[in-house]
């Protein structure tokens, strides 16, 4: 009896033991090795790590238009590129304009776009909670409002108004923002990071890249040419150039190429690693579009149209700036191109419709494609802000002004060479927007721009019509059908799609 | 005639010799009354004599043991003796001697045993009064199956139970399915061995194993809580006899060898070639000059199989004891692959006093293993037209897939590690009806994997390098531990009161998991030698990358969760006719948000033994009538620990005017804190009826199982921020299965004959209920995703769970008229497969796609045959489903010239050749993800045949033996299918690719010789 006795003591000592409140712990079984969103950001070096996350967005793949380059895809600039199979239904549609709503990559740069988001809106919603140095504070704050304001204009130009999140926890349904309110908080992210960022020359040399006032100032200048209005857009663009933290870079190439990084002429530039894979630093956007074939630097998409090639003025350097050919010696490396890909494609008339050729705006030295990967985007370039600061002082009727800041642009593409690319002179607004916009499109050919130029300049119908652009349709994009179907009918689709 | 006391040893001294005569002849003078029972002891079934039969004076250590033809004799001290007749294998009996002086005993088998106790979840009970339906399978069918894992031998022997093999990779464990698929993620039961709840059993070796018992209906399971919706398997070890104060050894030994069981018809060289130049013409000049190569039978040979088991085990005064130890090797039929486990075992109880037992099982498992890569899907793939290999020996390139022989030669793949499963328990008996139970139990478990490739490349014939070429080696280990104690305290109350029976249970039960990994890859390691395979941290550069990297490292938690868990049963029993049984858990995971952190399972079954009734007493062909019929609710809880929590990503951001790489932090995807385990409710009636005495025994069962709150992970809309691809956990879909269960023995004997026969069956009908309803999109559940992107299995309410999705074809398209006729894809050309347009919109596209199948057997059978006469022992199992197809995935990607079956042979190669199989071609609209694909995936397998001799029992006593058998047997001898596939088992960890052959590891055909001693 003796041993029952021994036993029932230690039996009940144990279950007691467990019918005290020490058992609720025992079901509390956090996360290993990872931190809970109710854990940070918490510290001051929490909030630089969130603030740092809001630019790792801009060198995510589906950052870039969901992959491929579909605005100059869409435009006259560019056609689809690689070999004529690759990517035929998910990219090719782009470039006739016959999407769909299911359209293979609008999801994938809606949903990024968001990420994009939610990674800005952490630092505004959390770090105003931190405890840390006001200015510091202050400037994370308004470095995820820059960036929180270049998506949402990415947002409005391509769909027009969409969801609005400025909080961590949206609703699960969320129907779209008006275009206005959308552009309202474009506006006041990129005022706020104007008033409070510092310029460029104010960081050290290990913050390049960060969001600077010079940068929100510029983005201001074409939010507001989009809103043609001209007036604010002759300010912020203005308020960049006289800042004097900026000049164009002697040799054109190097405006976009590795030579210019980090250089006098980006305002806005995505900072990038030669590394394959974006987990290691490396961004896919040069990748995407470098050269097919030999030297195998990445996929061949975005391939300059035939249109575009004969549209630059003679003898413009800036021609062989913006298109690479076969045969071509860049950085010691010949381009050889692709098999797959057909040297000189003809339509069923004998007429040539296509030229194997890539986008020397993307090239970076090298002939891998590890190398590619480490071409970085500019968002900004002071060019654009010098033609932007042309074009909305020639709208306010300052066309003496206009000429001077076309005419740097001009001056720079001439490279020296005397006889090509004379300053313009005309100071009719018609005929000089007109020339301000051609300028707009050779210099900033392939980054980007040109299919909302058109589009924000009411050229589009006129200028994509032949190539399936329908008014009052393509505009913009539809929204993505698998968003409407999440949403449970929440969002409703763009006009005529 | 010899009388002594027990435990008998052969190696008595001397002084253990004078001890006993003392003690014997001081007995027989201090009780006069003596006297001396003789007689003979016979087995019931087959009238032999019983020689080594142990009988004793009940509550003394007096005893004596039968000689070899059966005869024993004993004193006892007065009539009042009780004696105690028993032998292994047989049930005990006991006999008062009153003023017998010859008593002959025949003692049942425990085979024959009618009310035999059943197993179910923290107890036992006898199968009259069970009103659950549970499946038991004993010990001489769990190892009728050469197999590493036992759950291998419910195979076609319990109803409702499919297991399909995964692959036949030695290691490999198979899929098991109770009573239909009830969810997308985890539909594999649970197993509880010796009260310690696992997740697989495949360190137990099979001869170790008592009974395993199958939990179905919701009244068995329910005590397994949030855990046992998807059945639950109890497998009791062996344990020491009581009876056997003689230590019992137990001998079973097996060789056997593994073949293919069947190749697939593939193209000759020439075939290849002809069919090659029809696709594009001149690829080969000379078709009856080309090589022909067999890949297959380069990879596959045969390989050996060996099981041996040796067990001790008996009982002392305070004690019973089973030890075993095992060995299993499994060659691989493909070099490279091969699988070793040593099992020991130790099961020991000791009682402390009457009423105080402690007792142990513990189970200690090495295990080692060579994983080959995966090149069956290569040489299935491969051109015969190439050889080999070069002239000079070196490997030969093989354009798209490798070359298989290569890719064997510079694999090295090993895994090795131990797991310890075990318990200790101890009981106290108190107040007669009362036992206090306490038990903790842990399973251990240490993995380590290591990978190394060696510096090679295979050469195509001008030089350059192939596909295959690993320019630098490269060297990746990995560790795991596990470590999931469980500590269970239980109160039971046993008690008659007159008619009324009671049987009630309570319990609290705590347990703690946790599981953490640790990877490493190395590459360009200084030697190639198995001595060098250690990993240092040095900078190598990297051409791929064009980079300098540094040995990685890698190190994260696996499983973590703790629950704690409240239970009772009652099971009451009125006159041993009327049972209700009524069971509830309540469960806390830590899995779960605090607001859903607790799960109530509750049960009620009720039965009636009709057959006891007054009023079926006339009824005397039938033996044995039950009804029964239960309802309850059971969960699973086998999701990620993290799904409920939203944690924080780690970035890098490049930032720098020498950009560099920088640390940076954000919310990642969203977890879902409102998450909680799937419910399962389920209704079960069951009949259990014996005829003829027993000799005719049927079991049915008709069940529905309705699980709601399925786990699915969805996307979410875009605005949440949880990026593009990304899916987030929610409850949100339910499935049912329902079906009839049967089981019908008939066992007899005619004259010396022996026979059984048996067949089991069970048919199912799942389908899914409701899927989504969080995010509109998630109407649909994709899966089987084949290399070229495509995915063919698509679940959407009202269709089985990863059923198949594409087109249905019409034919074949004849002529260009015929294609113009009709709705068609804009590049189709005669000879493609005609696409149906579903919805009837006038054109081919995506929307015609459909269900096309599916991968869930309809009905599946069992039979079994066995026989017994003169000690030769056969039987046979088979084995069989329908109803299901599979998807012959590796036919349905070839971008490149790859073989092809030998269907293409019958090809379409102008208008009337044929009008079922399309022109040949190497991708295209052919290609698209379609019903010519999928194929009939029935089959009916000779599961085993087994053919035995037992020497009787005579002759193997004078060899010192209790019973000596030696058997040939074949495991899965024959299978009558359609499919073209190696074997028509394609089974899938992931719900959704189940029934998709990617190109299996094949299931083999074994054929052994083994040996089984019992002395």
């Amino acid at each position: 009896m003796k041993t029952i006795t021994k036993v029932l003591l230690l039996g009940s000592a144990l279950f007691i033991l467990c019918l005290t409140p020490g058992c609720k712990k025992f079901l509390d079984k956090p996360p290993q090795g990872e931190m809970t969103n109710t854990s940070f950001p918490t510290t001051a070096s929490d909030a630089l790590l969130a603030t740092n996350a809001t630019y790792a967005t801009l060198r995510e793949w589906y950052y870039h238009t969901g992959g491929y380059p579909i605005l100059d895809i869409m435009s006259d600039d560019a056609r689809k590129g690689s070999n004529p199979s690759d990517q035929l239904a998910n990219v090719g549609p782009y470039d006739n304009f016959t999407i769909n709503p299911t359209q293979d990559g609008l999801d994938r740069w809606w949903t990024e776009l968001y990420v994009g988001v939610k990674r800005c809106n952490v630092v505004t919603e959390k770090v105003p909670l931190i405890s840390m140095d006001v200015a510091l504070q202050t400037r994370y704050i308004a470095e995820a409002r820059f960036v929180r304001g270049l998506i949402y204009f990415d947002f409005v130009r391509a769909w027009g108004g969409v969801p609005l999140v400025t909080t961590l926890e949206p609703p699960l349904r969320l129907a779209r923002a008006s275009k206005e309110e959308i552009f309202n908080q474009v506006i006041s992210d990129l005022t706020f990071a104007a008033e409070n960022l510092p310029e460029r020359s104010e960081y050290a040399s290990k913050d390049y890249g960060r969001a600077t006032k010079g940068a929100a100032n510029a983005f201001l200048a074409r939010v507001y040419l989009f809103r043609n209005d001209f007036v604010n857009a002759e300010k912020y663009a203005l308020a960049v150039i006289s800042s004097g933290q900026y000049s164009l870079e002697p040799v054109f190439t190097d405006a976009n190429g590795a030579k210019g990084a980090s250089g006098p002429e980006a305002v806005f530039e995505v900072c990038a690693l030669p590394y394959d894979g974006t987990e290691n630093g490396g961004d896919q956007y040069g990748n995407t579009q470098g050269v097919r074939g030999t030297p195998n630097r990445g996929w061949g998409f975005n391939r300059p149209t035939i249109d575009l090639r004969e549209s630059f003025e003679a003898g413009d350097p800036r021609y062989k700036g913006t298109v690479i050919n076969l045969g071509d010696t860049l950085d010691g490396v010949v381009i050889l191109g692709d098999g797959s890909t057909p040297d000189i494609t003809k339509d069923s008339t004998g007429k040539i419709i296509e030229i194997e050729c890539y986008s020397r705006k993307v090239w970076t030295p090298g002939s891998n494609t590890a190398t590619q990967w480490g071409h970085m985007r500019r968002l900004m370039r002071y060019a654009d802000v010098l033609l932007m600061a042309a074009e909305a002082l020639n709208e306010n009727g300052k066309p003496a002004e206009a000429l001077t800041y076309v005419n740097m642009v001009r001056a720079r593409a001439r490279q020296g060479i005397p006889g090509i690319l004379p300053d313009i002179t005309t100071t009719g607004q018609a005929e000089l927007r007109d020339k301000i916009f051609n300028e707009r499109r050779h210099e900033l050919a392939m980054e980007g721009w040109r299919f909302w130029d058109l589009v924000r300049t009411g050229r589009a119908g006129a200028v994509m019509g032949p190539l399936g652009f329908i008014v009052g349709k393509h505009e913009l994009l539809p929204i993505p059908q698998s968003e409407i179907d999440n949403s449970e009918g929440t969002l409703v689709q763009n006009p005529n799609w | 005639m010899e009388e002594k006391h027990l435990p008998k040893r052969k190696d008595f001294t001397k002084k253990a010799r004078l001890f006993l005569t003392v003690v014997l002849v001081i007995s027989s003078f201090s009780f006069s009354l003596a006297q001396t029972v003789t007689g003979v002891v016979t087995a019931s079934d087959t009238k032999e004599t019983l020689p080594g039969a142990t009988i004793m004076v009940k509550g003394t250590t007096i005893g004596a043991v039968t000689n070899i033809d059966g005869k024993y004799s004993i004193t006892v001290q007065s009539g009042k003796a009780v004696l105690v007749f028993s032998y292994v294998g047989y049930t005990t009996k006991e006999i008062t001697v009153g003023k017998q002086t010859v008593i002959d005993v025949s003692l049942d088998s425990k085979k024959t045993n009618l009310d035999e106790v059943v197993v179910i979840a923290y107890g036992t009970v006898r199968k009259s009064d069970l009103s659950g339906s549970v499946g038991t399978i004993k010990t001489d069918d769990i190892t009728k199956i050469t197999a590493l894992n036992p759950v291998q031998s419910l195979q076609g022997q319990v109803s409702g139970v499919q297991v399909t093999s995964i692959s036949g990779t030695p290691g490999d464990n198979p899929m098991v399915r109770i009573r239909g698929t009830g969810t997308i993620w985890g539909a594999d039961p649970i197993y509880v061995v010796d009260g310690v709840i696992l997740n697989d059993i495949s360190f137990i070796n099979s001869s170790d194993i008592q009974s395993m018992e199958i939990l179905k209906d919701a009244s068995a399971t329910a005590m397994y809580g949030s855990r046992g919706a998807n059945g639950v398997i109890l497998v009791t070890t062996k344990s020491g006899n009581k009876n056997d104060e003689k230590t019992v050894f137990n001998f079973s030994g097996e060789i056997g060898i593994q073949k293919l069981a069947k190749k697939i018809k593939l193209l000759n060289g020439h075939d290849f070639a002809v069919i090659s130049n029809e696709i594009a013409p001149g690829t080969y000049n000379n078709v009856d000059a080309v090589n022909n190569t067999d890949w297959q039978s380069l990879i596959f040979h045969t390989a050996p199989i060996y099981d041996i088991q040796l067990s001790a085990s008996g009982s002392g005064k305070k004690n019973q004891y089973f030890i075993s130890g095992s060995y299993f090797k499994q060659g691989g039929i493909i070099d490279k692959s091969n699988y070793q486990r040593i099992t020991l075992k130790f099961n020991n109880t000791y009682a402390l006093s009457k009423y105080v037992e402690l007792g142990t099982n513990i189970n200690l498992a090495p295990f080692s293993q060579q994983i080959a890569p995966d090149v069956t899907w290569a040489a299935y793939r491969a051109k015969p037209t190439i050889e080999p290999y070069y002239s000079d020996g070196s490997f030969a390139a093989v354009e798209g897939v490798g070359n298989p022989l290569a890719a064997l030669e510079y694999s090295n793949n090993y895994r090795k590690g131990i797991r310890g499963v075990g318990n200790i328990y101890g009981s106290v008996n108190f107040l007669k009806s009362f036992t206090v139970k306490s038990s903790y139990g842990i399973d251990a478990g240490y993995t380590k994997a290591e990978s190394f490739t060696p510096k090679y490349a295979v050469l195509n014939s001008d030089g350059t390098t192939s596909q295959q070429n690993n320019p630098l080696s490269d060297l990746s280990k990995s560790w795991e531990d596990n470590l999931n104690w469980l500590w269970e305290t239980t109160l039971s109350y046993q008690h008659t009161f007159g008619k009324h029976f009671v049987d009630a249970v309570v319990g609290y039960t705590m347990q703690d998991a946790k599981s953490e990994t640790m990877n490493t890859e190395g590459k360009n390691l200084i030697r190639d030698g198995r001595d060098f395979w250690y990993i240092q941290p040095i900078y190598i550069y990297d051409p791929t990358q064009n980079v300098n990297t540094i040995s990685s490292f890698k190190n994260e938690i696996g499983d973590y969760y703790s629950m704690i868990s409240y239970l009772i049963r009652i099971n009451y029993t009125f006159n041993q006719k009327y049972i209700l049984t009524g069971t509830f858990r309540r469960d806390g995971s830590s899995k779960f948000n605090e607001k859903n952190r607790y799960g109530n399972f509750p049960s009620v079954a009720l039965g009636w033994n009709i057959s006891r009734e007054k009023f079926m007493k006339p009824a005397k062909v039938i033996s044995k009538l039950k009804i029964r019929t239960s309802w309850g609710q059971v969960g699973n809880d086998k999701i990620p620990y993290l799904g409920q929590y939203s944690t924080v990503e780690s970035l890098i951001t490049v930032l720098g005017t020498t950009p560099i790489p920088i640390s940076a932090g954000s919310y990642g995807v969203n977890g879902n804190n409102d998450l909680k385990w799937e419910t399962t409710t389920q209704f079960d009636a069951g009949l259990e009826a014996g005829l003829f005495n027993d000799r005719l025994s049927a079991e049915f069962d008709y069940y529905r199982r309705v699980t709601n709150d399925i786990l699915i992970y969805l996307s979410t809309p875009g605005h949440l921020g949880n990026g593009p691809g990304s899916l987030v956990p929610f409850n949100a879909g339910s499935v049912l299965n329902r079906g009839f269960e049967f089981n019908v023995a008939w066992r007899d004997q005619v004259g010396k004959v022996k026979y059984n026969v048996s067949i089991i069956g069970s048919t199912l009908h799942n389908e899914m209920l409701s899927i989504g309803g969080v995010t509109g999109a998630d109407s649909q559940i994709l899966g089987g995703y084949l290399a070229n992107g495509s995915f063919v299995t698509r679940t959407v309410v009202g269709i089985p769970l990863g059923s198949f999705y594409g087109y249905k074809t019409d034919g074949v398209y004849q002529t260009q008229a015929e294609i113009n006729s009709s709705p068609h894809l804009s590049d189709a050309v005669p000879g493609d497969l005609r696409f149906v347009d579903m919805n009837g919109d006038g054109k081919i596209n995506g929307k015609d796609r459909t269900n096309i199948g599916s991968p869930i057997p309809t009905f599946m059978l069992g039979l079994n045959l066995g026989l017994e006469v003169y000690g030769i022992d056969f039987s046979v199992s088979t084995q069989g489903q329908w109803g299901n197809k599979i998807f012959n995935a590796k036919n349905a990607v070839r971008p490149d010239p790859y073989n092809f079956e030998q269907n293409v042979m019958n090809r379409w190669t102008g208008p009337g050749t044929s009008y079922t199989e399309p022109r040949a071609s190497f991708g295209g609209n052919n290609y698209l993800p379609s019903d010519y694909f999928v194929q009939d995936g029935s089959f009916i397998r000779i599961r085993n045949v087994t053919l035995g001799y037992t020497l009787p029992l005579k002759w193997s006593t004078k060899i010192a033996m209790q019973k000596l058998r030696i058997y040939v047997k074949a495991d899965n001898l024959y299978t009558f299918a359609k499919y073209t596939g190696y074997s028509p088992e394609i089974g899938s960890s992931n719900v959704t690719s189940n029934g998709v052959d990617y190109g299996i590891y094949p299931v083999t055909s074994v054929y052994s010789v083994g040996l089984n001693l019992t002395f």
